[in-house]
Formats: C-alpha cells, structure tokens, sequence
C-alpha cells in the first residue's frame, strides 16, 4: 500500500497526530501573545519531526532493533559533549548548540532508554529476568542518568528512570526483585533529601506543600498556573482572551505551562475535548502493542504507550499543583523541538512495529 | 512455587506482558480520572474563587486624588490654592536599587547632598507611602531629562501633582494653617477609602479645620495591567469629586495692614466685625511661609530658631494676662453689684493696702491718682480704684461675672485648637498650685494680673460683647458657616442685655471713649486719627515683679524678656460699632505706646480705607 511506503501504517492515528500538532501550533500563537516567529520557527520543526516520523515508521522494526545500542552510544557521547561544551543556561547545562539548533539531550533518553532495555532483555531466548540481568537493565538506565543528574537535571532524570522502570515493568521483572526496588525506594528517598537534592529543588517541593508561604518567588509560577486554569471555568475565556496568558503573568506559557494556557482559554469543555484527542492516540497505541507478535515489540510498543500517557498526566499535575516543576512537557503540544523529536521518534517506532503485524 | 498475578512467569511471557501492561494502564487510567476531577474541581467548583484572583491580577485600582478646595477672603480673593507641580518620585515597591536610580538621576540633573539626605529621611518616615518624592519642583528641562531615563529603571517616574500654594505667605500663615504630608498618626484615624493616593492633609489652622469640606473625596480609574504592572488599557473610570472651596470672613487688605503693623514684633492682633462675628483679620507674629515649607519639605531649622516660636499660634494660643484691658469689665461688675457708683469719688494714693497686711499694690502712677471717680479710673488707668474693687468684691463674684464673658472657655473659632485660658478661682488655685487664694490673689485680678490667663481671641470675643453692649456674637473665620449660639451663651446674653442695665453699659463704654478721646486718657497721644470715633483700653502686663520698694519702672534699660506685655481692645464707631480690635505685643513696654496706636491705626485703616472707599 501507497500509505506503508511513506511510513504511514496507522492511518487514524496519524491524522490525529497532526490534528493535536497543529492544534498545538495555534495554541502557541496564543501563548507566545501572538509571536508569528516563534509558531513558524515551531512549525519548521514539526515539518522536520513529521519527516523523521515517517522516515522511522518505513523502516523495517529489525533495523531499527539492530541500530539500537549505537543510538544509546550516540546519547552518552552527546551526553558528555553536553556536560562540557554545553550552552549554559539559567544554571544548568542541558543543550548542544550546533547550527542554530539546540538539542536536549535527555529528552530523548525518555525514549532511547526503553527502546536500549528492550533490545537488551529481548536479545535473550530465555525471557525470564534473573538478577543478573536486573543489575545490567540498571546501569543501562542509571549511566545516562547519571550525566543529565549532574547538568543538573533532577526532573528529566527521575523521569527518564520512571520511563525505565516502566520497560522493566512491563518486560517481566520478577515479583520478587519489584518488592525488594519498592524497599529499596523507601529507604533512598529520605536519604536523598537530606544528602543530595539542592537547595533549589528542596524549595520546589515545599512550594507545592504550601504555594502561598512565597508567591512572588518558586510558589509564583504554581499560583498563576492554578489560577489561569480555575479562572478558565467549564467554557474557557475564549482563544487569545485568557487574561493570565496574555498578559503574561503565567510563567513558561510556550512550554511548561502550555496546558495553563489551554485551560484558561477552553475551558473545561475543552480539556475534556483534549482528552478524547489524546485517548484515541492512546487506544490506537494500545491495540498496536497488543496486535504485536514479537516479545520486543510488544515490550517496546506498551513502554511507549505508557510513557506517553504519564508524560501526560505529570505535564498536567504539575501544571495545577500536585506535583513540582519538574520540566516535563506536555507531548504534541508544547514548544520546544527535542521533546517533539523524542515523541515523534516514539511514533515512528509505533509505526513501524505496526508495518509488522 | 506460588505464583502470583504479577509473575506469572516465562511459560507464557506474553500473557504477563498484557497483564501487567493492563495492570499498568488501569494505573494510569485511576491517575486519569484523579485528574479530571482535579480540574474539575478547579474550573467548575472553585471557578468564581480563580475568576476573582485573575481579575485581581489584571484590574488595578488607581484612585485619582481631589482636586483640594480653594479658600477666597471674603472679597473672593484666592488665599490658597493649587498649582501644578512636577517631582521625580520613587516607587518604593516597584524600585530595584534605590542607589543607582537616585546615581543616574544625579548624573542626568545633578541634585544635592541635601536632597538626597531628605530623601532617605523621607523613606524611613513614610515608609507606609508607595512612592516618595525625590525632588520637587522640576523646570521643563530637568523634566525632559529624567522622563529619557525612566525606561532603564523600575520604580522611577516624574509625576504631576498639584500643589498646594498660599500666595499671600506669612500674611496668612497662621489663619490659614497649611497641608502636610500624611504621617502615621493622621493615618490612623483618617477615612483610608477617601485618603487612598492622597499625600497631604491639612495640618493646622484652616486648612485642618474645614478639612473634610476641602479633601473632596477620590475618584478611581480601573485600568488593566500586565504582569510587569504595565497599564495595557483603561476599563473604566469615575472622576474625583473636588473639594468644597471655603470663603473666609478675613479681608486680605486689611490682613495684610495688620501684618505690616505687626512686623517685627512678637504678639497678635485680632479684627473682627462685632454685629455678625466675623474676623476680619487675624495675625500672630512672627510667621512662616508655608510654601517654604512645602516645596523644601522642611523648614531651615537656624532661620526658625532665631524667631520666637513662628508655628504657635499666639492668636488663639497665647496666654497673657488681661492686664488693664479688663478694668470696663470690673467697672461693669461694680456697678451691677453696687458695690461702687459713677458719681462716687475714691482717693486714690499711691498704693493699695489690705488690713493688717504690709503689702504695698502699687498704682503704675508713682505718685498716685489723687480724687477719682470709676470713669477717670478707667480713663487713667488707675490701678488703686481697681484694687480696691475687686477686695471689695471678693474674688467668687469675680469670676462669676467674668464667666459671662467666657473667660475660661472657648469661644467656638472655627479653628482646629483654642486655649481656654485660665478663670482663677479658689478651687482652681487649690488644685493647680496647691495653695488657697489669698486676699492679694484677689487684689491684683483686680486689674488683669496674677493667675487670670486670656488668648488674645478671648479678649476679642470680650470687646465684642462690650461693643454690643451685651449682645453676643460667636466669632468665625468660614463666611457661609452659622455657629449656633448655646443654651448656655443665650443665658449669657440675656443675663447681660436684660440685667445689666444699658445705663452701666453706658458708663464704661463712654470711659472707654474718653480713654482714646479726653486729654488725660491712656491712649490719647496714642491716636493721631480720632475722627472715627474709636473708644479702647490700654493694658500694660508686668512680666516682672518689681521690688517692694522701688517706684521706678525704667522699662527702657531691663533685658527684652522681662519687659512689659503691651495690650489694647478698641472698637469703632461708637454708636453702631463696625470693628473690634484686640492686640497683645510681647515684652516691648505699656499698652499706650505700642499696641494701642497699632490697633487704632488698623481700625482706621479698616474703616477709612475699606469701609469708605470700595
């Protein structure tokens, strides 16, 4: 079929995807208070994403299994190019800059490190995950943690390990070994507290407990998010007429806190309209990893799938308070181009497994 | 080997793979629907709360201040009103670094060690205000220069204010009073909605006085703002209501005549016209500029330092001893009590003595008065007559009588304060000094000295009263206002109309007469122009107690703190009066060399200059 060659082999899904991204183009035109550059300058990369989506989504799932490893090598090299020759911004140094480009690194570890555990636990003919394997699926998932922790990164670190224990989840790890993380977990995470989170991070998980005890400083950005949300009510401002947006007093509007944006000017009705967007991308994801035949597919397809609905869920709890701002962006939607590629990446994939059924 | 729902084990990884990608998006599904009702809660539930914040953020309220009240002289002639003003001000929350705004703005017009001193001075004590004013009073081109500058700085603005202006200066200065800024004692008990962006209030005189008809109340303007507190557009607007202008009984012309008549001294004098209470003019010497004080915002402590108390009001303040200005009124007590008769002669010697007392009360006539009757002894002065009065009237009937004059109270000025002076009797000598009242306490109230305080307005409010011949007028500075006479006034009044006998108002008003009019009266030589008629009494307050034995008063050669107070009530015409004046000049000498030529001059002035010529 005509549609197979180009990559295309979800029909319905791809058209979705275009609708939300395009959607997504009009909502930044809102956010950016009507900055015509930055919408084209996004819609150039979306053009090239969309391109790189149909280029993975015709080539056959194999190759890309093969590629794999170097494409994890690739990320650690980059990985340490950033840490040294990195674009320094706000404090931390998450970017390579090359041609007018930036490229976020980490971002796409959200989808590298799966596809690498994947390819790594199903390289076995016997499936089950001894302890051994275990420990090795951990360091394929802590040695690129490790870099984007010392950009310093926490955020995109914890998510990417979230993105990780979700392969494992789903790739068979032993009831056992999952008690003893969970025990493991209790015990670190006081420890990290008190030995390894920085001030700024400590001041950003206590602005969630309490927003009010500092609004005009970290407790700010939780306030007005909160308030251009509350104040959209169940029929929304109307676009280009959200008050926080455009009079900016909603940080972060093109990134972020795009949702902050969507919310105040759609309202409720909207969100619940979103929603259904995002729920048929899902359920096609959903029957394309539960029609795959391969172990490494389905592991690969159901990882994606998850991935993308947690993206979801900690771009939007953030965004109203229950969670701390963790840098996480709301996929398809939100400015910035290295996490549409890794969404685009994970799309491309999701086509080409599906080329196999 | 137990097996549980998770590990299902290899046999069939693929069924493990669905459970647990089931068991997975059921997970993510709870957190879904966790969330909808999340955001449920927020923008249908919570909807007016968040409605209400975001319209806070977005609506500012500016209240524009009112335009504040003019005040005209009673030939509408402006004594105070409000002049565009333009001052670099400093918004304190909005600023960054004060240091460097208040650098490029020295830089840009160069300012003074002095204004930048004041400034921080200013910050510390108004703290509770936004913005503070870092200089004043700018000219176009300093105005040019800080307005290029302002965008490179948060917080830093040229702002145009109207100012309040009192051309006429010292002339007015204690009359009108004048604005301040709002301090943190008139915050606390101010009307906050009605003072939100006002700066100044009225402080003294007038100005504090009428201050609510003055304000005017504020208008506000709701504009839209950005999150940099930019104003993006306006929304609506309701425009101040200004402030009600007040017309004053003073007659500038005549204000002005009596400062230059007073010029040099320290003391009052107040003019007022007895048939209706209004003041005609009113001053109290020495005075400030007010403008001076607003514009520098502080006033030049040495200038101020040399001069005797400039701020205090003396003409409703000051405290003098009534000396023989209140002779007619004991006059008038002997005869309503016929405790003395017109046609009665007396000796008068040299000094008056009390029984079994080696105490000598000397008349100011060293050799004394000789035969007199009441009329001579208020025509000369005589202070014997009077000693002799009063220890014959004893001191309760005293300041019975003198309490229908008002003596001890206010007399209701509309002025913001007014000293009530003091009206001695036993009772007040026991609780403020300690002590009874003697016989020679008595004596000497006999003729204005000792405990019996007087403001120079009391004394006003007194000649009134004698130049009505006991009809009573509240004296008043608000030309539209219509002070209601007490009950207990209006039983002064018809105690001294009815019981008191026109005959005995006759008899001191005619003394009075001759006391400018007849040869031998204390203020005789003192009044070139005697065609109005004017009648007086001249007062001479010791401020310093003489030895027992001396006769000799050389006021010329004692140091200026201890000479005499010079006193003078007068009114004009003698039938029909049209004017009353009351001055008090501090330590220069006797009432008929200073204040009584002073006082008959400015009643001429008032009656030839003003009355006559339109």
């Amino acid at each position: 079929m005509n549609n197979k060659i180009l990559g295309i082999t979800d029909f319905l899904l791809f058209s979705l995807i275009v609708l939300i991204s395009a959607f997504g183009l009009i909502l930044l035109y809102s956010a950016t208070n009507q900055d015509i550059d930055v919408v084209l300058k996004q819609g150039t990369k979306l053009s090239f994403c969309f391109f790189l989506m149909l280029l993975i989504g015709s080539l056959n799932i194999n190759k890309l299994k093969t590629l794999t490893p170097y494409i994890y090598l690739l990320c650690l090299i980059l990985l340490v190019v950033t840490l040294f020759w990195g674009h320094d911004s706000k404090g931390a140094k998450r970017w390579i800059l090359f041609y007018g480009f930036s490229l976020q690194v980490s971002e796409i570890l959200k989808i590298i490190v799966p596809m690498m555990l994947a390819w790594y636990i199903s390289n076995y003919e016997d499936k089950e995950i001894e302890f051994k394997k275990l420990i090795i699926s951990f360091i394929i998932i802590f040695v690129p943690i490790t870099f984007v922790i010392k950009q310093p990164d926490l955020g995109t670190s914890l998510i990417i390990l979230l993105c990780g224990l979700i392969t494992l989840f789903l790739s068979g790890v032993k009831n056992k070994h999952i008690k003893y993380l969970l025990g493991l977990f209790l015990i670190v995470t006081p420890l990290m507290w008190k030995f390894f989170l920085l001030p700024y991070q400590k001041q950003r998980i206590m602005t969630l407990i309490e927003p009010a005890s500092d609004p005009l400083g970290s407790g700010y950005h939780i306030i007005q998010s909160k308030i251009a949300v509350g104040s959209g009510g169940f029929f929304g401002k109307g676009f280009l007429n959200g008050t926080q947006s455009q009079l900016e007093f909603l940080p972060e509007r093109g990134t972020d806190f795009i949702f902050a944006v969507f919310a105040e000017e759609f309202g409720f009705i909207g969100i619940l309209i979103l929603f259904i967007f995002y729920l048929a991308i899902i359920i096609r994801c959903i029957t394309i990893a539960i029609r795959a035949k391969k172990y490494y597919d389905k592991i690969l397809a159901g990882s994606i799938t998850s991935i993308f609905i947690l993206l979801i869920l900690t771009n939007i709890s953030m965004t109203i308070g229950l969670l701390p701002v963790v840098g996480v962006t709301l996929p398809l939607l939100s400015l910035g181009g290295s996490s549409l590629l890794s969404v685009f990446i994970a799309f491309g994939i999701m086509f080409s497994i599906n080329r196999r059924n | 080997m137990r097996r549980s729902f998770l590990d299902v084990g290899r046999v069939n990884s693929e069924k493990l793979f669905s459970r647990r990608f089931i068991l997975l998006l059921t997970a993510l599904s709870i957190l879904s629907l966790l969330l909808i009702t999340r955001l449920y809660y927020l923008q249908v539930i919570s909807y007016e709360h968040f409605d209400t914040l975001s319209e806070t953020n977005r609506i500012k309220y500016i209240p524009t201040p009112p335009r504040r009240g003019i005040i005209y002289d009673r030939n509408n002639v402006v004594l105070a009103d409000n002049a565009p003003l333009y001052s670099i001000e400093i918004n304190l929350k909005e600023a960054g670094d004060i240091k460097k705004i208040i650098d490029s703005v020295n830089l840009e017009i160069g300012l003074t060690a002095r204004e930048i001193k004041i400034f921080y001075k200013k910050k510390l004590k108004y703290s509770h205000h936004n913005s503070i004013i870092l200089k004043s009073n700018l000219t176009e081109s300093e105005i040019a220069k800080v307005l290029a500058i302002r965008y490179r700085h948060d917080g830093l603005d040229v702002t145009a204010s109207l100012l309040r202006q009192y051309p006429y200066k010292k002339v007015t200065s204690h009359v009108l009073g004048h604005i301040g800024y709002i301090d943190k004692r008139d915050l606390s008990r101010l009307d906050k909605k009605k003072y939100k962006n006002s700066k100044y209030i009225g402080k003294t005189g007038i100005e504090k006085f009428y201050e609510n008809q003055l304000h005017g109340s504020p208008g506000y303007k709701h504009v839209e703002i950005n999150a940099r507190g930019r104003q993006v557009r306006d929304i609506d607007e309701k425009s101040s209501i200004p402030g009600k202008d007040i017309y004053l009984t003073i007659d500038i012309e005549l204000q002005k005549y009596m400062y230059s008549r007073l010029r040099g001294y320290t003391g009052s004098s107040i003019a007022m016209n007895p048939k209706n209470g209004e003041i005609l003019g009113m001053i109290s010497a020495p005075a400030l500029d007010p403008n001076q004080k607003l514009w520098k915002l502080e006033i030049d402590q040495e200038q101020t330092a040399k001069l005797k108390s400039p701020m205090f009001n003396r003409a409703t303040h000051g405290l003098y001893s009534p000396g023989s200005t209140i002779k007619p009124i004991m006059a008038l007590n002997g005869l309503h009590r016929n405790i003395v008769s017109a046609s009665q002669d007396f000796y008068a010697g040299p000094f008056f003595q009390l029984p079994n007392n080696s105490r000598r009360f000397r008349d100011w006539k060293p050799k004394g008065h000789g035969i007199v009757n009441l009329e001579k002894s208020i025509i000369q002065s005589c202070d014997v007559y009077f000693y002799m009065l009063a220890n014959n009237l004893g001191i309760d009937k005293i300041s019975s009588f003198l309490k229908y004059f008002s003596f001890g109270q206010k007399t209701g000025l509309d002025m913001p304060y007014e000293s009530s002076g003091v009206l001695p009797t036993n009772n007040w000598k026991l609780k403020n000094i300690g002590t009874n009242w003697t016989d020679g306490d008595t004596v000497i109230t006999g003729i204005g000295q000792g405990y019996f305080l007087t403001t120079p307005i009391q004394l006003a409010y007194a000649t009134s009263i004698i130049a009505n011949k006991g009809s009573i007028v509240i004296p008043k500075l608000n030309k539209n206002s219509k002070p209601i006479k007490s009950n207990e006034v209006l039983e002064k009044e018809d105690f001294l109309k009815n019981i008191i006998s026109l005959e005995d108002w006759e008899t001191i008003t005619n003394a009075m007469y001759k006391v400018v009019n007849q040869k031998n009266g204390t203020a005789y030589w003192a009044t070139k122009n005697k065609q109005n008629n004017i009648s007086g009494k001249t007062g001479t307050v010791q401020v310093y107690q003489l030895s027992q034995k001396t006769d000799d008063r050389n006021t010329e050669s004692m140091p200026d703190h201890l000479k005499d107070h010079s006193l003078y009530i007068g009114f004009a015409p003698r039938e029909n009066p049209e004017i009353i004046v009351a001055t008090v000049i501090e330590n220069i000498g006797g009432g008929s060399k200073y204040a009584a030529p002073i006082s008959n001059e400015i009643i001429n002035y008032y009656l030839d200059k003003i009355k006559r010529e339109p």
